[in-house]
């Protein structure tokens, strides 16, 4: 069974790697005011906030439905690749024209939505920021030890994620989350449909084909599955059936056990 | 990566040799087994496997054949089962085991693009059905219990509801019953989503999934789980129990388009359980018409499925026997915190035994 961790997947030494160093890059930017001294720690805001947004914009990308040529993945060491809105191997030259049109809007619309939520990213990142410098007030000194570099990272956690909840509950957010996710669906709808022009140039089966056909043998079984269970719910049906010789009695000529059945 | 370089006040030196120490067992840690408890498969359709698990040796001896009603445990169909059975000292179903029930869980296996246009209605009727079925004529029974977990939950409230004569006893843990509560990032993304556009797409993948779990928290979910691996010290033994739930976090299967395209539109966006309108193959579904007695468990930290989602189901059901246990822990804390070691088998062992 394939899986995205035991194939070239999921790594967590990869993804423990990444958040690794991201750990090291805060602990040198807490770091920054002399060791020990009262610090103004309102000279981290926008180092923090930049850091930041550029971890959101890497790592959620054009947030969890799409993940476009060259886009990283959602969580460090999470291959991409797999994703289903994707774009094919066909790109839309392989497309005609007329057809290619279609793809190219979305495409354009895709890269719109995704600077719109460049600007939430930004937004986060700033809040997260200026929420974390707040708490540690004025008197903090900067941290002696690693103890006190892991109390501030907790800080900056609970900082990041309450200013990242704040923005990604609100109803645009959440309205923009859905058109990234449907305009991908309709960008992979209209690749698969230039893959089935093609498809139907050589003569093989299109996806609509194999649709019907699946949609016909899943009628059948339905059908199938009623006639049996009108077969048992009737008694002299389920006698018949019994007295009904075998497969392999008819095979060998010989009569099954019970009565024998009217023709 | 780059190491960072020496600053004063903190000891990068031991940091790093830290990190170096964690990264080697993490590599070694990768080819961890999961699921510990010994099953066999009894019964298929299409991709669902229903498997009954071996009565331990300790719960034989102590009773030489239980006369308890199998329990079947309805998993969700966006994770793998095997969490609930991930090792020995952190299973579900072992400590259900120990209780001496009898077993059943369902797998619902990997969807392929064969399965893109299986339905709610498949899966509940034919694929819940039918494992419910094969148990009952298997112990020439009327009724078993069913145990349904997230949305698990949600298939398993609508086959009680569907077919109360086969249920004696429903409990659900971490079950959403109200999509639209304010605290419920999930359902707010996926609100406007084009549920046609999903279907037209095909199956989605896993990783998609595991991609939208995450980032409902991705500074706790992406980074500092990981950090604290770091800060922790932890030893071969933890680190192993670590990359096991990450085995599974990261092992979604991947979701027939047509029954996922339904799950967001019926209960996501219309919240149908709650106000009502919910048919599955033509048939209303009706949480009044559950009046089995009822367990639900469900956890009070949950960012998956909140905990109002899940307490307001008593207000819903018919049953006159409901009883509802909220637990101190997360979503994935309900399968493998301590709580789901000890706790929550307890109840529900003990409640089971207190509805023969």
């Amino acid at each position: 069974m394939e899986s995205p961790f035991s194939q070239a997947g999921f790594r967590p030494d990869a993804a423990f790697a990444a958040a690794a160093e991201r750990f090291f890059e805060l602990l040198k930017t807490f770091g920054m005011p002399a060791a020990g001294r009262p610090a103004d720690w309102s000279a981290l805001t926008a180092p923090l906030a930049g850091q930041f947004e550029q971890w959101l914009r890497a790592s959620q990308s054009a947030g969890p439905w799409f993940s476009g040529s060259g886009a990283p993945a959602a969580a460090p060491g999470l291959a991409a690749g797999a994703w289903s809105f994707g774009p094919l191997p066909l790109g839309p030259a392989a497309a005609q024209t007329h057809e290619a049109q279609r793809t190219f809007e979305l495409l354009a619309k895709l890269a719109q939505l995704q600077g719109q939520l460049a600007v939430h990213w930004s937004e986060i990142a700033d809040t997260a920021a200026r929420r974390f410098v707040a708490r540690l007030g004025t008197g903090a000194a900067a941290p002696v030890s690693l103890e006190q570099s892991l109390k501030l990272y907790e800080l900056w956690v609970s900082c990041a994620e309450e200013a990242y909840g704040a923005t990604v509950h609100k109803e645009d957010f959440s309205r923009l989350q859905a058109e990234l996710a449907n305009t991908s669906a309709a960008l992979l709808v209209e690749q698969r449909r230039h893959a089935e022009t093609l498809v139907r140039a050589f003569g093989l089966p299109t996806r609509n084909e194999v649709d019907a056909l699946y949609a016909q043998l899943k009628e059948l079984r339905r059908q199938l599955a009623e006639l049996d269970d009108r077969t048992r719910a009737s008694p002299a049906a389920g006698s018949a059936r019994k007295a009904a010789p075998s497969r392999k009695a008819r095979r060998s000529g010989k009569r099954a056990r019970g009565p024998r059945s009217r023709r | 990566m780059k190491p960072p370089g020496p600053q004063p006040g903190v000891d990068f030196a031991q940091l790093n040799l830290r990190m170096a120490q964690i990264l080697v067992r993490l590599r070694q840690a990768r080819e961890v087994t999961v699921g510990c408890s010994h099953k066999h498969a009894v019964w298929r359709c299409g991709k669902t496997t229903l498997y009954r698990y071996v009565p331990l040796a300790t719960a034989r001896k102590a009773r030489k054949r239980s006369d308890a009603r199998p329990l079947l445990i309805c998993f969700a169909l966006v994770n793998r089962p095997y969490v609930l059975d991930l090792q020995p000292d952190r299973s579900l179903i072992r400590r259900l085991l120990e209780a001496d029930l009898p077993v059943y869980l369902i797998d619902w296996g990997d969807a392929d693009e064969a399965d893109r246009h299986v339905d709610l209605e498949e899966y509940i009727e034919q694929h819940l059905g039918g494992c419910v079925r094969h148990i009952l004529a298997s112990h020439g029974i009327e009724s078993l219990n069913l145990l349904g977990v997230c949305q698990g939950g949600v298939l398993s409230l609508c086959y009680s509801a569907l077919h109360p004569q086969h249920v004696a006893n429903l409990v659900t843990l971490t079950t959403p019953v109200d999509f639209h509560t304010p605290d419920n990032l999930l359902s707010k993304w996926v609100r406007g989503l084009d549920t046609a556009l999903i279907e037209a797409s095909g199956n989605v993948p896993g990783e998609l999934l595991n991609a939208l779990f995450l980032a409902l928290m991705p500074v706790r979910l992406t980074q500092q789980k990981y950090v604290r691996l770091l800060t922790g010290s932890p030893d071969e033994r933890a680190i192993e129990d670590f990359v096991r739930m990450e085995k599974w976090i990261f092992d979604s299967p991947p979701q027939a388009g047509a029954a996922l395209a339904q799950f967001v539109r019926w209960f996501y966006q219309e919240n149908r359980l709650v106000r009502g309108g919910l048919k599955i193959g033509g048939r209303p579904v009706r949480l009044a018409d559950i009046r089995q007695p009822l367990l639900n468990l469900y956890a009070l930290e949950d960012h998956i499925v909140p905990s109002a989602a899940s307490a307001v189901l008593g207000e819903h059901v018919g049953s006159g026997d409901y009883s509802a246990c909220a637990i101190a822990t997360g979503h994935i804390g309900m399968y493998v915190s301590r709580a789901a070691r000890t706790e929550i088998p307890a109840r529900i062992s003990t409640w089971l035994k207190a509805h023969r």
